[in-house]
């Protein structure tokens, strides 16, 4: 099995087995990807005039800031939410954990469409948080269909990645490190700051990371509950292609998405190696 | 030595083809010998094993089993039990599972099979463990399912790579007579990588003590304990005393030795006055001299480390250190800090080549 | 505050567990909307989903192309992956690259990508066209899957399978596969998951005779809120409860049985 074999001859076979998959990415992946690219600057006449729209008109210049800002909101709330979690996980004894495990990865696994409808029913005008403004005697105010129902289910539908980025590093600290920061005289809160925290660091990049990328492209959940004013870029996108059939338009947009995208992961990739990003 | 059975001849191995890991390496082994590789890790051992199993390809010479090359058969068709470090044992089948598995690969008849793989897990006293699969089992079963399972198709060869390094003391003791008694029982040839000298000392015919990609000496073991070829193995089997020597006449066994004054030592008839060497003593060739005694000298006793039936002392005899180990009543006693008289028998003593200059 | 970090962390278990149960109950509501506490019990939603063709033949669809899609990434991802994992060569940095990039391009993007080079090559609104779709976008997962379970293979089992004169064939057979299987079936899995939950690229791609589950659901929720959406979400709810509880019951015990045993 491990002959070795001359680095030519095995660097040959290696190819070989890898080289079925690489021409069926090539062919059903990177193609429609570059036709993307090409359809922003030829569809329908060659010229890069959709870039020049994106960046001088008022619409797409918004629609990118709200994008950008809905999606560190998001990232930053799921930090806020998930850290307690993922703390309250590593520290509860193994029964609990696997319990609590079990509750989050359940999250992760289910369907987008799933946890939308959920929150539809939940901020819905006849939902419960409706019934409990009523119950206190208040009108409830509109939630489904604005920018807070669609950031507060897309943290919902994100919180599971950046749960289990920070439990992965939060349980390999060696528990004796915070101890022995404890036995040295320093305060919990001390030894959260300053032990926990900067152990943590990498979770939490990959974390913020993985949330801020999900979100710039996400499609489903801001068009189904947030509010048709205040659209995401993805959205936009896949207006122009349904309504208007303006390929050209949407495939600019796309690759400016993707671009950001790419920017975000490239910035990961050189800091940490994005094989760790999914890891 | 009757005729060779395993013939090693200039084996070499380079990964990238400037650094050697293994240097023309030349051996012999008889048919139903029982030999260890003994070494550091990195000293060549292991490489040695893989090359024989055919797991690495050799970058030069020759390996023969029986008068017939084996050197670019693959590793399936060379016939070799090999016992690895952590067992390797399938964990999807149980023990008979694992036993028959080189019988199922020689297509040999399923009851037959299982029949052969029962009698051989009987022969290593797991017969009752038959069923069970390797995750329950302890690390010492898994042990001789494994021995077992590179026995029953009767190998040409038995490897075995540091098969006990995983287990504690206790069982390893009984592990080695265990493995020793099935080996004489079955006559199989065997090679045995271990970094453990006791072990080796313990279980072998002969020992070949790897350093460096080389081999430095190969002989029967209280041959290379008490007749090192040179420092390196006289470090490594067993504990030792290194001193300079200086032959004052080398054919009266007369030296002089810094620190503990003139020395008697075996007659060396090829060397001549004034040559240096290096003399060794190992701890246990020490005594306590009664009345005038020859290789008398003082240590002054720096520490004494009691282990019940012996007592290690360390101590400084002028400017050199000494290691001296005494039965446990003769030390008892010994006080830190005192000075002793301690004399050896010429005969315990042997000298090696001077250490080349560093 | 280590305590008050705990206690903020079980409200957020709340937080995420809550939503997911809230689709039961509705899913048994006699209810025409979206209203909670449901004015009355039925299960009458749950006899129109099996009983209307308009949900289950996207249901059978979404299966279909999701089994299609995990046996073709698995065929593909395997040899690649031994490849990787294994060996050493030139350009494999790249391709290791290459075979996260799915990952990493939004689904919107590959949505209008592969609504334009499906209809160029005449697959658009097509089974075998969603298929091509979905298993391009699922490699990475099963990569990572099976890499990770390669990874933490012993070479060791493969040796002596050799060394006890088994070919590399059937080393491969006997010994490799029967200890890598729970790789593969997870990697199969994560295939077929990926590709029964996606929406946005079906969304585009999929057409009147082969629409996804996804799609319908999303239409659905979208136009109607047809409160048959609870029922489904209750059943794809109850199939991810069984996938990741299935595995923590079996190895506790297996755990408990090989504990019990001398």
């Amino acid at each position: 099995m491990s002959k070795s074999l001359a680095p030519a001859q095995s660097s040959l076979r290696s190819w070989l087995l890898v080289a079925p998959l690489l021409v069926f990415l090539t062919a059903f992946f990177l193609v429609p990807l570059a036709q993307v690219a090409v359809m922003s600057v030829s569809d329908p006449e060659w010229g890069l005039g959709h870039y020049v729209d994106i960046a001088t008109d008022g619409f797409h210049l918004r629609v990118l800031g709200d994008t950008f800002l809905t999606a560190l909101i998001v990232s930053l709330c799921c930090l806020l939410l998930g850290f307690p979690l993922a703390y309250a996980m590593a520290a509860a004894p193994p029964g609990l954990a696997a319990a609590m495990m079990v509750v989050v990865t359940m999250s992760f696994w289910t369907s987008f469409l799933v946890r939308t409808y959920a929150w539809m029913v939940l901020l819905g005008s006849r939902g419960p948080v409706a019934h409990l403004f009523s119950w206190f005697g208040f009108t409830a105010p509109e939630l489904l269909f604005t920018r807070f129902s669609s950031t507060v289910a897309m943290t919902h539908i994100l919180l599971p990645y950046m749960v289990l980025s920070l439990y992965g590093v939060l349980k390999r600290i060696e528990p004796s490190l915070p101890r022995s920061a404890a036995s040295l005289g320093a305060p919990p809160s001390f030894v959260i700051r300053h032990v926990v925290l900067p152990l943590a660091a990498p979770g939490i990049v990959n974390g913020l990371t993985l949330v801020f990328v999900l979100c710039l492209g996400f499609y489903v959940t801001p068009i189904l509950l947030g509010s048709p004013r205040e659209q995401m870029v993805a959205g936009v996108i896949g207006q122009q292609v349904e309504e208007f059939l303006a390929f050209g338009e949407a495939s600019a947009m796309a690759v400016v998405l993707l671009a950001s995208t790419l920017v975000v992961l490239g910035l990961y990739h050189r800091r940490f190696g994005l094989d760790r990003l999914w890891g | 030595m009757t005729k060779p059975y395993l013939e090693l001849e200039n084996l070499a191995k380079s990964y990238d083809g400037r650094t050697h890991a293994l240097h023309s390496v030349n051996l012999s082994v008889a048919k139903g010998e029982f030999i260890t590789f003994l070494g550091p890790s990195g000293s060549g051992k292991t490489t040695t094993l893989m090359l024989i199993a055919g797991f690495e390809a050799a970058s030069e010479g020759e390996i023969r089993v029986n008068g017939a090359s084996i050197t670019r058969v693959p590793p399936h068709r060379r016939d070799i039990g090999i016992v690895f470090q952590n067992y390797a044992l399938f964990p999807h089948r149980t023990a008979l599972g694992n036993v028959m598995f080189p019988l199922q690969m020689r297509k040999m008849p399923k009851a037959m099979a299982a029949e052969k793989a029962r009698a051989m897990l009987d022969l290593v006293g797991l017969a009752r463990f038959a069923e069970r699969h390797p995750r329950e089992m302890s690390g010492g079963q898994q042990q001789r399912v494994a021995l077992a399972r590179a026995l029953v198709f009767d190998p040409a060869l038995l490897l075995l790579d540091e098969p006990l390094g995983a287990l504690d003391k206790n069982l390893r003791e009984g592990l080695q007579i265990e493995i020793k008694r099935i080996q004489r029982g079955l006559g199989v040839t065997t090679i045995f990588v271990t970094h453990d000298q006791s072990e080796a000392m313990a279980m072998s015919d002969r020992i070949v003590v790897f350093e460096g990609g080389r081999i430095q000496q190969a002989g029967a073991p209280l041959e290379v304990y008490n007749r090192p070829a040179n420092e390196f193995v006289a470090r490594f089997v067993g504990d030792s005393n290194l001193l300079p020597i200086r032959l004052t006449d080398p054919a009266a066994g007369l030296g002089e030795v810094a620190g503990i004054g003139p020395v008697r030592v075996p007659a060396q008839p090829g060397r001549q006055a004034g040559d240096r060497a290096t003399l060794l003593l190992r701890p246990e060739a020490f005594g306590l001299p009664n009345g005038e005694a020859i290789n008398a000298f003082r240590m002054r006793v720096g520490a004494v480390v009691h282990f019940g039936d012996s007592a290690l002392l360390i101590g400084r005899a002028g400017e050199t250190d000494v290691r001296a180990r005494l039965p446990g009543l003769a030390a008892q006693g010994i006080a830190e800090g005192t000075e002793i008289s301690l004399s050896w028998s010429p005969v315990s003593a042997h000298l090696l080549p001077a250490a080349k200059e560093s | 505050m280590r305590l008050a970090l705990i206690l903020f962390g079980a409200v957020v278990l709340a937080f995420v567990a809550m939503p997911l149960l809230i689709v039961v109950p509705m899913s048994f509501s006699t209810a025409v909307s979206l209203e909670f506490p449901p004015p009355g019990w039925w299960t009458g939603y749950y006899a129109a989903y099996f009983s209307d063709a308009r949900w289950t033949t996207p249901t059978l669809n979404s299966l279909g192309i999701a089994a299609a899609v995990s046996v073709l990434t698995v065929l593909l991802v395997t040899p690649a992956t031994f490849a990787v994992v294994r060996h050493r060569f030139v350009g494999k940095g790249l391709v290791n690259l290459a075979l996260m990039l799915p990952l990493a391009v939004p689904h919107i993007v590959m949505a209008i990508g592969y609504y334009a080079f499906l209809a160029d090559i005449r697959l658009l609104q097509t089974f075998p066209g969603i298929v091509l779709a979905h298993t391009a976008l699922s490699v990475p997962l099963a990569f990572l899957v099976l890499s990770a379970n390669l990874k933490g293979f012993d070479r060791g089992l493969e040796r002596a399978a050799l060394s006890l004169g088994a070919t590399p064939a059937r080393t491969f057979l006997h010994v490799t596969m029967p200890v890598l299987w729970p790789g593969f079936a997870a990697a199969a899995l994560f295939a077929f998951v990926q590709s029964f939950d996606e929406t946005v690229v079906a969304l585009f791609i999929s057409g009147r005779d082969t629409e996804t589950l996804p799609r319908k659901m999303f239409d659905s929720i979208r136009t109607t809120a047809d409160p048959v959406i609870a029922v489904v979400s209750t059943l794809l709810f109850a199939a991810v409860a069984v996938l990741v509880i299935a595995p923590v019951l079996w190895r506790a015990v297996s755990r408990r049985r090989s504990e019990a045993r001398p």
